[in-house]
């Protein structure tokens, strides 16, 4: 048997096993057998080690690598739980490259993070990208102790752009309702980011788990005047996905233009199998199938 | 593109087919059809029958039959309309009617007409109510016996919002919310009878701790985030046989929902009584009663 890289592994894999599983399906799926092998996922919102204030199913990361694999996942941007309340974001963010190293085989993508709160976090953004060799950064405001209004917001997109590194901004991680007593992260707002985005166009920058104001204001703003892209882990309700590209007729124009949506699981504090399901729902064409779940993401974080 | 059309093989990504979803006979415990922002209610429950055909749902129960969730006990324009719907389309259509504590000789009244003398199968608590009364109240005592004398179905709305000083889980509920802790309390008057403890309490680490002991409650799940984990701490607390699935759309993606299930460490039989089972249990008495078909 020849070698086989992973990707070609997995398309090899997806075949057959479509195969299988379209033999008791209905007529409608067996012609999607016809296609070519499904695109491998590209999940941007992942994080390892342990959440706060619960111990995850999945927080182990051999445990996640086999999860995001089992779901067709060839590649993850791995965040860490830890730089939510940590202030050695150092030690943090060493743990998490070295996780990724010895779990990953490849999969698992680091991206670090920095607290503007903490002094001397330029030092923090020197070191994930050269000596961990990072390609992007995530930033959890609320949880970590500044806001977008924070004055070195343009710095760190400054620098972020200088080094070709992505900033991921988190702006929420669970339902308010839920939060821990001892803890009230607030609402991160997007007006700052707006402003601060203005002043650095070319930063590149996704931004997490975003549902912004009930009005839509704040995202449509975002997306008209900046260049953010977004993932889907918060788009919530029957067809979201669908509905915010503009891929329903009834849609009267997309929200968020496909390009710039990408896969984003939040596992595994969320169910991986959620944010699939989301692409299932939501009546989707091929482009717009592929696009969401790697292309996009491709063109925003070239591969490793 | 029509509901049954997908470019993407579930079956690629360790997900269930739709086959497969329909051949777990799927039953929505908690469905907004007819709710919501929407300006016309039926025209809502009808766009959102692609989704139920797509992902392949049995049967829903929609939560607002007669009068709205925010008043209850007033009928609401679309009533007629609605009833309607729920004799054509009754093969995958049910129908609960909300109640409203603070008024319970309304409530009954309410009850007698959409569930004796008409199409409902059960009573919904809704969250929170203008006279801050919750299902602990004795005022719902009387409800609860009409309740059991006609084998509806009862389900509670429960959250436990953090708020307050000092900040504390429900602290920050609506006036007449109910907590698990009220369901509790209830149900223990009326050990006899099942009540269905709505959202798992809101905070579900918090909401099965406080139901665990009281055996004739069950859980649902809809309608608040998907947290991975949280069915499979549930099924461990509380058994199987405790849990039913409630799909919460339009608001929610029956994604959400499916994917809290689909989480869990369970057999096939298990995973079957999760999403209908043992709701079709719960019902199957008024079900009997209304000659309505349980099976396909």
């Amino acid at each position: 048997m020849p070698d086989l890289n992973r990707r070609q592994f997995l398309n090899r894999t997806a075949l057959a096993s479509a195969a299988l599983a379209l033999s008791r399906s209905s007529p409608a799926a067996v012609a999607a057998a016809a296609r070519p092998a499904s695109p491998g996922i590209i999940d941007t919102n992942v994080n390892l080690f342990r959440w706060p204030f619960r111990k995850l199913k999945y927080s182990d990361t051999a445990a996640l690598v086999a999860k995001l694999g089992k779901h067709r996942v060839i590649e993850a941007w791995a965040g860490s739980y830890e730089a939510l309340l940590d202030k050695d974001i150092n030690g943090v963010n060493e743990r998490l490259a070295a996780a990724c190293r010895a779990h990953g085989r490849g999969l698992l993508r680091p991206i670090g993070s920095v607290n503007l709160a903490w002094p001397d976090w330029e030092e923090d953004v020197r070191r994930c990208h050269e000596v961990f060799k990072m390609p992007g950064l995530r930033i959890f405001p609320g949880y970590q102790p500044f806001d977008l209004g924070h004055p070195d917001l343009p710095r760190l997109l400054a620098l972020t752009r200088e080094r070709g590194l992505l900033l991921q901004i988190a702006f929420s991680m669970e339902d308010s309702r839920v939060h821990h007593p001892a803890i009230s992260p607030g609402t991160v707002v997007a007006a700052p980011l707006i402003a601060a985005m203005k002043s650095v166009p070319a930063a590149k920058v996704q931004v997490l788990h975003f549902s912004g104001n009930a009005q839509g204001s704040d995202l449509g703003q975002l997306m008209r005047e900046t260049s953010a892209a977004i993932d889907i882990s918060r788009w919530e309700s029957n067809g979201m996905v669908g509905r915010m590209i503009g891929a329903r007729p009834e849609t009267k124009s997309p929200r968020v233009p496909v390009e710039r949506a990408l896969f984003g699981s939040h596992a595994p504090y969320f169910p991986l199998e959620t944010a699939i399901l989301k692409l299932i729902e939501s009546p989707l064409d091929t482009a717009q199938l592929h696009a969401i779940m790697q292309g996009n993401a491709r063109k925003l974080l070239a591969a490793a | 593109m029509t509901p049954r059309e997908f470019h993407l093989n579930p079956a690629d990504y360790g997900l269930p087919t739709r086959d497969e979803l329909v051949d777990l006979r799927i039953w929505d415990s908690h469905f907004h059809g007819f709710y919501g922002a929407a300006s016309d209610p039926v025209a809502q429950y009808r766009a959102n029958n692609f989704y139920v055909e797509r992902m392949g749902i049995e049967r829903s129960i929609s939560l607002e039959i007669g009068g709205t969730l925010a008043n209850p006990l007033t009928p609401a324009p679309h009533d007629d309309a609605v009833r309607a719907i729920l004799e054509t389309d009754q093969d995958r259509l049910s129908g609960i009617t909300p109640i409203d504590p603070g008024f319970p000789d309304e409530s009954c009244a309410k009850m007698e007409k959409w569930i004796r003398n008409g199409p409902c199968i059960g009573i919904k608590y809704v969250g929170g109510n203008k006279t801050g009364v919750a299902c602990s109240h004795p005022n719902n005592d009387p409800i609860i016996r009409l309740a059991a004398e006609l084998d509806a179905t009862i389900y509670i709305h429960t959250w436990l919002k953090v708020g307050g000083t000092p900040r504390l889980p429900g602290r920050d509920n609506l006036p007449g919310e109910s907590t698990p802790m009220d369901v509790v309390a209830l149900a223990r008057r009326f050990p006899h009878v099942r009540f269905i403890c709505g959202h798992s309490g809101g905070d579900w680490e918090l909401g099965i701790r406080a139901v665990r002991a009281q055996k004739n409650v069950l859980l649902e799940f809809a309608g608040s985030d998907p947290h991975s984990g949280s069915v499979d701490y549930a099924v461990k607390e509380l058994g199987t046989d405790r849990i039913v699935w409630g799909g919460h759309g339009p608001s929610r993606s029956y994604a959400t929902e499916l994917g809290k299930v689909l989480d869990a460490d369970l057999s096939r039989a298990d995973r079957m009584k999760v999403f209908g089972g043992n709701f079709r249990q719960l019902a199957a008495p008024i079900f009997k009663r209304k000659g309505l078909k349980l099976e396909r």
